[in-house]
């Protein structure tokens, strides 16, 4: 029999190390399923099947997906679930009296102090569809769109401050550090369009999300899978221009001088990583036309930019819902959107359910109806996932902040309940998944953790969230985290 | 027959290998094969060939006649490591290990596993009867759970137990032993010890080294390792000459030379801070930034001075609890306040006070001892020999430091800014703490003391403004008020207080304010309060009411967060506190000017301002509390003791004097008093909601005991601290830290450890490469070396394995991509921070301006919006040396990385990162071809160009020796050349020409590769 060479030996005592860890299934981890076993290794988490010199080269998941993009659209502070979808017509009933005990018991809150008063609806709710779904008039656009949507009531996370909950719909974890689901579905799947990133982060409502770039982090993986901020205004990607002076053409020229000498290193010094780095100026030239391309929206029709309400070379939800459209039609793999200025606690009038909320309703009602009728329409609807929430969801309780009744109305961070939907590829559209009790706050029916929903984001995709896994720090890590996560079987079509 | 089955594992695990490498991802039932191997699910994915079938049936019938002949083993000695663990782990330990304990059962332990072994005696032990029995409801492991053991394994485990079961930790927890340097092939290619390690490898491995490297080619290499930057052309050109002059000598010359540069501290600090998570801004909700640079100069300082790993270790660890700490001990400190905090509004201050606990818990081990402990929060170790409640009892060494999640980051230390100030800001530091401390205990002797003659009130009344409800009930006999659900911010409360007939004097108040429910917070802390203003008054029974004048407060701490006193200033709103959190009744004096007569029928009322809310949400609110009087004169004639009024005095003096010493205010560590000790608990299930039982600090029993306490000095019962913790670190027995230390460094310099896992030394990291040479390089570090890490460096960097020329060999490709075996020279993409220091080095802009704040280099427009506005990034002009510093100097935020570092897989430093991945991106060309750093960087490089000569060939040659440290070929001399042409044809100048030129030598993979 043939020595195992060295290489050889190191991977198998690697495998087998990691055999020994195949118990944790339940608590810890699950073992890395062969997909990754062959593909990384603790010591080396390189890309699962990728053109070595193409980290993001296009893969093919190892199980049937239905999805192959994704839009996920964050409304950053967390929307109020109370006011757009989780209609309760007794907490009107409740409206002013003291909450009951009963809610108080055992909860921690942000701001509620002692004893507040309950709540009731704003906003006036009305059946659509042929599904009939419950959508508060603050929504009159997308309310046309909902038999396209799949709505989850009882979305439920671990986390009450604003910081960690949006790391957790992220990464899965409560601290920064971790990848995104952005960059796991890039590194599992590459992107179609290897002349822009594969996952693009679009920004508006003029704030960044607190934890910044760790939202959209590569975490442990490498670099290239982390999200690329791409905007309106300036360069699309960071460093996309050539410096002041420099033309194209000299650039082409620069390139091919730097390929010649990096092939003469190449036969000096017989290492792979140099092919790769010529190939990734390459890609970073293509990248230099394709990116202002495909952010500049001054091409779309007249009735295109009016059906978003979008205006080129603005900054805008509006903009960047049209601008996810272009991208996903060119085979970017995931496009995280987030819109700042949604956390109504009532302190002030831009946070509050009766000014600031009904601003950003009317920034986001018109583009997410004319984003789901325009995916349709170009037929991308059949591939495309698109994904909307916050972080958490509102208490059916006013917040009395500081124990004083406050200037505006206004609700309190609530992680038991909130709404999430999805629409699109693979999921049922029309369909309403779990009920919450007769006031919203907590669920009566079908919980739904936030790894639920990120096992069923890989189902679709074609992941078992189980086995997608690299070893990092003795553990096994992956995206539902070590707790035990199910595909929310429900709402699959 | 039974020798086709034994080795099963072997053949399973091979087979499956190679299968995958032919099938390609995904088959799901492949999946479930591969996490159960070796199982009977993987066994009957495969064809099963009659050898297989044979031994099977084999052990059916003898399992059905039931009495194996166990005895016709070999007598040779069971090797526990290699025979008996794989064998527990591949079956037993799913359900009995570190996290699922069936039946209480564990084979981690040898203790838990003795339940079902009796050593010596396989036949009496449970172990063998279950894994024997032909029982299928008593068969060990049941069906469902795996295959089997085999005839050869269930002989292993009976002669392991006739053995009398002998036990071995995993590896990384034995310690390290010195080991005869194995015999080699060519003695006389070693050049240092270590390199008969590696020979000794290739020689088995049949495996030639490569040639040495080139002179010019290890120059590079070891500049850039030890000082972060290449040599120039210059130095390159002296070395040589060197070499043909002195030989040998010249390298170790060189290397000392190298040793010596303040480049190096600033190289080797950077990889100190990916572990310890340095960033100048808090992490979390709102980001904001820290002041705590002088950590950072502290590290570069004692990267080059040499600190011993030792001492660099206890001083980080616990400089504050070393006799008599100086400033820089203190400083050495704040690596622990590293952890992030979070300022958002309506955050509970004690959950991210824990998370920050937890955090140096993990990065302790993760750092020192390279295992991954975070998974022991929750649950034992799966595999390793870690408790569950090991995790909380190495908590207790960090729970009961001061800190506490404060948006000010208290308690906070002034470093003087200039160095030569460290000296006297050290001594009256002493002064002032001293004075502090003799001054606190001589009047606190009144707090509690008989000499006051307490009363305790049994009568009072409570109102409050605002929202807040007030009640009062009878508690041990006292009247004690409290609060009532919702307490609304700046709440007032009134204290109205009957006073009894025998109270005919007041002389001093006594205010004791509780948690809400006493009996939990000791656990679960409370918020705390602030008493921001307190008044009192007596009001007589004609209705009058005659303020008091309170004079002053004494406090139950010598050095609070918050200044009792101030409790008597109603214009601020600080004053006697719990600050953030209560968990203990706490009590303070309130001292009258002067004793006052009380007539008869007079109550006395107490006005309670309570003015601090924390995070915008939570008002501080003294929730519970008790008043007692006294009418002993003793107060003011203390208060007046002419001793401690000079001794206030001085106090006051010598805090003037320091305060005018211009200083960075930083975090630091320091303990809680002892009377207000947090306790440390279990979290059950890793909840810190869930807390249970109270446990002592101390380390796990797997690794060698803490250093007992000094018989001269210490009494035995002295509870762990965190100076034990350091030092058991760094002893002589602890088998880790030496090794993971070294490792970390030979992972630098060769691009991969020789555990390539540096972060994960346990059973489910890589095992070593060369275990030998680990071992070797660590005795040597901890011994030989006395932690010196330098001679460490100057070690291996003058190794013959170390010295060889990187060129990978096809052959060598193929078979070693990683280089593992050490058959070549490293070659591999260098940090972020070099990548850009090389730029701004060769170009002639970088700055060698060393230490202080962070600075700002250009970031592109747009990137730069922080969550809170005040924090701004003002970039320093063309031509300010601050804005082409070291990349170890440029702020480091963690929800903004420097994009630079981000595209070259720089860590955000939220957590300890022990090593970085390299990644090869479209992302990272557009950086260094447009980024307004990089394109500065070649107009600058092209003006030095311009200088070197008339003639554009020594310009060219010049610049390619400058960024690779190697002479141009002809043909890459003729591709620039071919390039600077085609410039100049298109009507380019000359200097835009040499730019185009520089930008392509930037860019090279040269450039990128060390």
């Amino acid at each position: 029999m043939q020595r195992e060479d060295f290489e050889q030996q190191i991977t198998r005592q690697a495998l087998e190390a990691r055999t020994r860890r195949h118990f944790l299934q339940n608590c810890a981890t699950g073992l890395g399923s062969l997909w990754m076993a062959t593909q990384a290794s603790a010591a080396n988490p390189a890309s699962p099947g990728h053109d070595p010199q193409n980290p993001l080269s296009p893969t093919p998941p190892p199980l049937p997906a239905k999805v192959k993009r994704v839009i996920y659209l964050h409304m950053v502070g967390a929307p109020s679930q109370l006011e757009l979808f989780d209609y309760k017509p007794e907490l009107n009933a409740l409206d002013g009296k003291d909450c009951p005990a009963s809610f108080l018991e055992g909860k921690r809150f942000a701001f509620i102090n002692g004893t507040p008063k309950m709540l009731g609806h704003q906003y006036k709710f009305q059946r659509h569809g042929e599904s009939g779904m419950w959508v508060s008039e603050q929504m009159p656009h997308l309310s046309e769109t909902v038999d396209e949507i799949c709505f989850i009531k009882t979305m439920q996370t671990e986390q009450f401050n604003h910081g960690p909950a949006q790391l957790m719909v992220h990464t899965g974890a409560t601290q920064m550090g971790s990848p995104s689901i952005g960059s796991w579905v890039t590194w599992g799947l590459g992107s179609e369009n290897t002349d822009l990133p594969g996952f693009i982060v679009l920004l508006s409502g003029g704030r960044l999300p607190r934890v910044g770039k760790a939202l959209w982090s590569s975490g442990f993986l490498p670099s290239v899978y982390q999200g690329v901020q791409c905007r309106s205004q300036g360069d699309p990607v960071l460093n996309v221009s050539n410096p002041e002076g420099v033309t194209r053409n000299r650039r082409r020229q620069v390139l091919d001088t730097l390929e010649q000498l990096n092939r003469e290193s190449h036969q000096q010094f017989g290492d792979p990583e140099t092919l790769t780095r010529i190939a990734q100026y390459e890609m970073a030239f293509r990248m230099q036309t394709a990116a202002p391309e495909a952010m500049d929206l001054s091409h779309e029709s007249a009735d295109t930019l009016q059906s978003y309400g979008a205006e080129p070379g603005k900054e805008s939800f509006a903009n960047n819902c049209l601008l996810a459209r272009r991208l996903v039609e060119k085979g970017v793999r995931f496009v995280q959107l987030f819109d700042w200025g949604w956390d109504t606690h009532g302190s002030n009038q831009s946070e509050s359910l009766n000014h600031g909320f009904r601003n950003k309703c009317s920034q986001t009602d018109k583009p997410i109806a004319a984003l789901l009728k325009d995916l349709r329409q170009r037929g991308l609807m059949e591939d495309t996932l698109v994904i909307w929430g916050g972080e958490f969801g509102r208490t059916p309780m006013r917040e009395n902040r500081m124990g004083a009744t406050m200037a505006f109305m206004g609700r309190d961070h609530s992680p038991d309940a909130f709404t999430v939907w999805l629409a699109g590829a693979g999921v049922k559209g029309g369909h309403s998944h779990g009920v919450t009790d007769p006031v919203g706050y907590t669920p009566a029916e079908n919980p739904v953790q936030l790894r639920d929903l990120h096992a069923t984001i890989l189902h679709l995709m074609g992941f078992d969230h189980e086995t997608m896994v690299v070893p990092y720090k003795g553990l096994n890590q992956r995206l539902t985290g070590v707790k035990s996560a199910q595909v929310v079987g429900d709402i699959l079509s | 027959m039974i020798h086709s089955f034994q080795p099963r594992k072997a053949v399973s695990a091979g087979m499956i290998e190679k299968t995958l490498r032919v099938m390609r991802i995904g088959s799901p039932a492949l999946t479930t094969a591969c996490q159960h191997l070796p199982s009977t699910t993987a066994l009957q994915q495969l064809p099963m060939n009659p050898a297989h079938y044979i031994a099977l049936v084999t052990y059916i019938l003898a399992g059905l006649i039931g009495d194996l002949d166990l005895s016709a083993a070999e007598p040779s000695q069971v090797d526990f490591t290699s025979q008996v663990r794989p064998i527990l782990q591949a079956h037993c330990i799913e359900c009995h290990g570190g996290v699922k304990q069936a039946a209480d059962l564990s084979f981690v332990h040898r203790d838990a596993a003795l339940a079902v072994i009796v050593a010596g005696q396989p036949k009496e032990s449970l172990l063998i009867q279950r894994i024997t029995s032909s029982e299928a409801d008593e068969v060990m492991p049941p069906a469902e759970h795996g295959s089997p053991l085999s005839v050869t394994e269930i002989q292993t485990l009976t002669k392991w137990i006739e053995q009398s079961a002998p036990w071995q930790l995993p590896w990384a927890y034995e310690p390290p032993v010195r080991s005869e340097a194995p015999t080699v092939s060519t003695p006389e290619w070693c050049q240092q010890s270590l390199d008969r390690y590696v020979l000794a490898r290739l020689d088995q491995e049949q495996l030639a080294p490569a040639p040495q490297a080139p002179p010019s080619q290890w120059l590079r290499r070891v500049t850039l390792d030890l000082t972060g930057v290449p040599p120039t052309p210059k130095a390159q050109r002296s070395f040589l000459q060197k070499v043909s002059n002195e030989g040998q000598t010249a390298y170790q010359t060189t290397v000392d030379q190298l040793l010596k540069s303040p480049s190096y501290g600033e190289r080797w600090a950077s990889v100190w801070l990916d572990q310890v998570r340095y960033a100048d801004s808090r992490g979390l909700g709102a980001d904001g930034r820290r002041e705590i640079w002088k950590y950072r100069d502290w590290v570069i300082d004692a990267m080059n001075k040499d600190l011993p790993f030792d001492e660099f270790t206890i001083k980080q660890i616990a400089g504050d609890l070393l006799p008599a700490p100086t400033i820089d001990d203190l400083v050495a400190t704040s690596v622990n306040r590293l952890t992030q905090t979070n300022e958002e509004g309506g955050t509970d201050d004690e959950e991210f006070r824990i998370n920050a606990v937890l955090d140096r818990v993990s990065t302790v081990w993760q750092t020192w001892q390279g295992i991954t402990f975070g998974c022991v929060q929750c649950h034992s170790h799966p595999y390793d020999p870690l408790q569950h409640e090991d995790f909380y009892r190495f908590a207790a060494f960090f729970n009961n430091t001061a800190d506490c999640d404060l948006n000010q980051e208290l308690p906070l230390l002034s470093v003087p800014l200039d160095p030569a100030d460290n000296e006297k800001a050290t001594k009256l530091d002493r002064q002032i703490g001293a004075l502090q401390q003799s001054i606190w205990e001589r009047e606190s002797t009144l707090v509690d003391s008989r000499d006051g003659n307490w009363h305790m009130i049994d009568q009072m009344l409570a109102t409050s403004d605002k929202a807040t409800k007030v009640e009062v009930e009878i508690r041990e006999g006292h009247a004690e008020y409290y609060t009532v659900d919702t307490v609304s911010s700046n709440t007032e409360i009134t204290l109205t207080v009957s006073l009894k007939p025998d109270v005919q004097r007041l002389a001093a108040i006594r205010l004791t304010i509780a948690p809400g429910d006493p009996a939990k917070a000791k656990a679960d802390s409370e918020w705390g309060f602030v008493l921001s203003h307190v008044q009192a008054a007596m009001k007589t029974a004609d209705g009058a009411s005659n303020p008091l004048t309170l004079t002053r407060v004494i406090g139950d701490e010598a050095k609070p967060f918050k200044n009792p006193d101030d409790s008597l200033n109603g214009k601020t709103n600080n004053g006697f506190a719990a600050y953030s959190r209560i968990h203990y009744p706490r009590t303070a004096i309130f001292v009258l000017d002067s004793p006052i007569d009380v007539p008869k029928d007079s109550k006395l009322e107490i006005k309670i301002r309570n003015g601090v809310t924390e995070l915008g949400a939570f008002p501080l609110i003294a929730k519970r509390g008790y008043v007692a009087v006294s009418d002993q004169p003793i107060f003011n004639l203390l208060l007046n003791d002419p001793a401690l009024v000079k001794d206030r005095q001085t106090l006051t003096a010598r805090q003037a004097e320091r305060s005018k010493i211009p200083s960075s205010r930083i975090p630091i560590m320091m303990e809680r008093p002892d009377h207000l000790r947090r306790p440390t608990h279990v979290f059950t299930r890793g909840l810190f909601l869930t807390k249970g039982k109270e446990v002592q600090a101390g380390v796990p029993a797997a690794l060698p005991p803490l250093p007992k306490p000094d018989p001269e000095t210490e009494p035995e019962t002295k509870p762990a601290n965190r100076l034990d913790l350091a030092n058991w670190l760094v002893n002589d027995k602890n088998p880790m830290t030496a090794r993971v230390t070294a490792n970390r460094i030979w992972a630098r310099l060769f691009g991969i450890g020789i555990v390539a896992t540096e972060e994960d030394f346990g059973s489910s990291g890589e095992p070593p490469s060369h275990p030998q040479l680990l071992d070797h390089l660590a005795v040597q570090f901890q011994n030989d070396f006395q932690w010196s890490v330098k001679q460490l460096v100057r070690s291996i960097v003058l190794s013959s394995t170390y010295r060889q020329d990187s060129k990978i060999r096809k052959e060598l490709l193929e078979r070693d991509g990683q280089n593992r075996l050490l058959a070549r020279g490293p070659r591999f993409r260098m940090p972020a921070e070099m990548i850009r220091d090389n730029a701004l080095f060769v170009s002639g802009l970088l700055s060698p301006k060393m230490h202080g704040p962070p600075v700002h280099p250009p970031i592109p427009g747009g990137i730069w919006k922080p969550f809170q506005g005040g924090d701004k990034w003002k970039t320093p002009e063309i031509g300010d040396p601050n804005r082409y510093r070291k990349s170890i100097y440029t702020y480091t935020k963690r929800s903004i990385p420097f994009p630079m570092f981000a595209a070259f897989d720089a860590p955000s430093r939220e957590f300890c990162t022990p090593r970085r991945l390299r990644s090869n991106t479209p992302l990272q060309a557009l950086m260094t071809l447009n980024d307004v750093t990089f394109v500065e960087c070649s107009q600058a490089f092209a003006k030095t160009l311009q200088n070197v000569s008339d003639e554009l060939e020594p310009r060219l040659r010049y610049g390619f020796l400058a960024v690779t440290t190697r002479e141009a070929t002809q043909s890459e001399v003729a591709a620039l050349e071919s390039l600077y042409k085609k410039c100049r044809q298109e009507q380019t100048n000359e200097l835009d020409s040499l730019t185009a030129i520089a930008s392509v030598l930037l860019n090279l993979d040269e450039i990128m590769s060390k």
